[in-house]
């Protein structure tokens, strides 16, 4: 009894302190989540665009699409499909994320309506070492998976940039970073292309 | 005779004024070298650390001088860390919610201002042992030295890479601008030419 009041002597500011901070945290994340989340939907928006032009609106599926992901967890990734003026879908979208050289890269990924190319891919979120890893930001090397297969991808060392196909050029000085991206890439789009075909939601022939 | 009014007029203004030029947390106490260094490439990210380090430091300033009675000296750190982070999170959603590009930009280093020394030194130094008003005006001072500290910086550092300041063209068409002022290696130089000069100053004023 004695202990106990020794310690409410010492920390009740402290307890005080947590629980007021505690409230005031919640209800700032409270009042500004809405605003953050619509931030972030737009951006999707934007960068998914970007990679699908043709595409006017993006619809997510009923369904999340559940994947193993790279360290063994399952996840649960919500694909959206992309829908033009003439509500014809023109391909798939999701974001997709993994270890980079610095911290967490996340990607906005984006496939053809058969889930057989890759319209290509954005950095969603992505704090990679400035002038090199922060280069897989550049078109130069996003261009290189612009029609490429969608499956598994390589990482070359060297090669040609601009011949579109399953090998994808390293950025000199950033090979951890080029890989990572490959690696969230490749691992995903074959896995969501299976769970998708195995759930009905892709038709092997026409993605419909 | 002076009044007890003009008195506390000379304190408030002195304690302002120190944070500008005498105990300017960068150029004189090297404080904060993290944010100084990674965000001063342009003046926007520039700017918005330092506004964000004016919010963080006058708010956990007025918190820690209003409890300071109440402090256990053991616990005191703890407290400040506490006050502190509390008032970073805020700012860090404030910018994810209205600013997000500006949130992309600064990266991790709007969170990293929970350990900026700055904050927690003004808050053992000041807050702790002074009256609400004295940390008040302490907080502003030191926050708007350091905020103009990382705008000098950043306005020779964009000025030299880009060509520009506040992404507005000021150097001729035929500038070529020097890439490696952008990268942290004119992080280093410029910060450490201008400590040079203000060094310089400061013995020239002394003498």
């Amino acid at each position: 009894m004695r202990s106990l009041k020794y310690f409410i002597q010492q920390s009740w500011l402290l307890i005080v302190a947590s629980f007021c901070f505690g409230l005031l945290i919640a209800v700032t994340n409270a009042s500004l989540s809405p605003e953050i989340e619509q931030n972030k939907i737009n951006k999707f928006n934007r960068l998914a665009g970007g990679l699908l032009p043709d595409a006017n609106d993006f619809v997510p599926l009923d369904k999340q699409v559940e994947v193993q992901g790279i360290r063994g967890k399952t996840i649960n990734i919500t694909v959206y499909k992309a829908i033009s003026e003439t509500k014809e879908c023109v391909g798939w979208s999701f974001t997709a994320a993994g270890s980079g050289f610095a911290d967490k890269i996340e990607l906005v990924i984006a496939v053809g309506k058969d889930f057989k190319k890759l319209a290509g891919f954005d950095c969603l979120a992505s704090n990679e070492t400035p002038g090199f890893g922060d280069q897989i930001k550049y078109s130069y090397y996003k261009d290189q998976f612009k029609g490429a297969p969608a499956g598994k991808l390589i990482l070359i060392k060297a090669g040609d940039t601009e011949k579109i196909d399953s090998e994808i050029v390293a950025i000199t000085g950033a090979t951890v970073s080029s890989e990572a991206v490959v690696k969230i890439i490749s691992h995903y789009i074959t896995r969501i292309r299976e769970q998708m075909l195995q759930e009905g939601l892709l038709t092997s022939d026409n993605g419909k | 005779m002076t009044t007890e009014n003009e008195v506390k007029t000379d304190v408030y203004s002195k304690t302002f004024l120190a944070g500008l030029w005498r105990e300017n947390p960068v150029f004189r106490l090297l404080l904060g070298m993290c944010p100084t260094l990674a965000v001063t490439a342009a003046v926007k990210p520039a700017l918005t650390m330092g506004l964000c380090v004016i919010f963080v430091l006058t708010c956990s300033n007025i918190v820690v001088s209003l409890m300071r009675n109440l402090l256990k000296p053991h616990l005191r750190i703890l407290m400040f860390t506490l006050t502190i982070a509390t008032f970073v999170t805020i700012a860090d959603l404030f910018l994810k919610a209205y600013f997000p590009r500006m949130s992309e930009m600064l990266g991790p280093y709007v969170p990293l201002i929970i350990v900026n020394c700055i904050i927690i030194c003004r808050a053992e130094a000041c807050a702790s042992k002074n009256p609400l008003v004295v940390s008040i005006i302490d907080a502003i001072g030191m926050g708007v030295g350091f905020t103009l500290t990382l705008c000098v910086l950043a306005v020779v550092r964009e000025l030299l890479s880009t060509g520009k300041v506040f992404e507005q063209q000021i150097m001729p068409s035929a500038f070529v601008p020097w890439a490696a002022m952008s990268m942290p290696v004119g992080a280093f130089l410029t910060l450490g030419l201008l400590l040079g000069l203000v060094n310089t100053i400061t013995k020239r004023t002394r003498n």
